[in-house]
């Protein structure tokens, strides 16, 4: 009854994957964020952004998922990064050592600047 | 959903069917509750995600998602201190569990990709642990400090 209702949709722009995650991240997300990956994947991105527009709620479980999707990151040699967090986001996911993996940066046309030069 | 608002003590209790997602109406009133007393908005996103944790906590554990059991939320406003805490019936004892392991051990499969809620809270409030309880369900306790 009360689940969230998240909106993910992948594109490509600069020769990089972007998924883009709009509503909240909680358990209900695993599902279509693990077959954005895949089909990101599928589809032989090297690049993948995911960028995250009004969030105004990620769980812990929500987080597990993301840390699922390094694991498969780091298995398939791609890059990770993150963008479109709020400032609680970003602390969180440094918190958690997301940060680790998957580099943080303000905005779309950052983060795709960065990873189309790396 | 049941909430009460005590205005004279500065108190407010809510209770909740043991669901995912109403942890976000818990989270929402609370909020609420705490910009009312002047907390400020990086601790009100802080407390957000910390009491949404410890309301999951006891939906999917104290609770195992019987939605007939409900979840207890309290909150008393004390000086500058913001106590809140989350009662659950006790079907699962789960204080310390998934006590924060490193995200390298998940990475490694090593540990589960879950049970990272505790740790933040952790981090996230100025106090959080679990306090005695007389009913046998799970009580857990966080309280935040308003900046002055």
């Amino acid at each position: 009854m009360l689940e969230d209702e998240l909106s993910v949709s992948t594109r490509e722009r600069d020769g990089v994957a972007i998924i883009d995650l709009v509503g909240d991240v909680t358990t209900f997300a695993e599902e279509k964020i693990n077959s954005a990956y895949a089909q990101v994947t599928s589809q032989g991105a090297r690049y993948i952004l995911m960028n995250f527009r009004q969030n105004d709620y990620i769980n812990s479980a929500g987080i597990a998922i993301l840390i699922g999707i390094v694991t498969e990151v780091n298995r398939n040699n791609q890059k990770l990064a993150v963008s479109g967090l709020s400032q609680h986001f970003q602390k969180i996911f440094r918190m958690v050592g997301l940060a680790q993996y998957a580099e943080i940066y303000q905005d779309e046309d950052e983060a795709v600047l960065a990873l189309s030069a790396a | 959903m049941i909430i009460a608002m005590n205005t004279a003590t500065l108190s407010m209790e809510l209770s909740f069917p043991s669901e995912l997602g109403y942890e976000k109406v818990a989270r929402d009133a609370v909020a609420a509750f705490a910009r009312r007393l002047g907390f400020d908005r990086e601790r009100i996103e802080d407390l957000k995600t910390a009491l949404g944790e410890a309301c999951i906590n006891a939906i999917e554990h104290g609770n195992g998602h019987v939605p007939g059991l409900h979840v207890a939320v309290s909150c008393i406003c004390e000086g500058e201190r913001l106590t809140i805490e989350v009662h659950d019936k006790g079907l699962n004892r789960y204080q310390g569990l998934g006590s924060g392991a490193a995200i390298d051990m998940k990475l490694q499969g090593l540990a589960p990709l879950r049970g990272m809620g505790l740790m933040m809270i952790a981090q996230l409030v100025d106090e959080a642990g679990f306090t005695e309880s007389h009913d046998g369900g799970n009580h857990f306790r966080l309280s935040l400090y308003r900046r002055v």
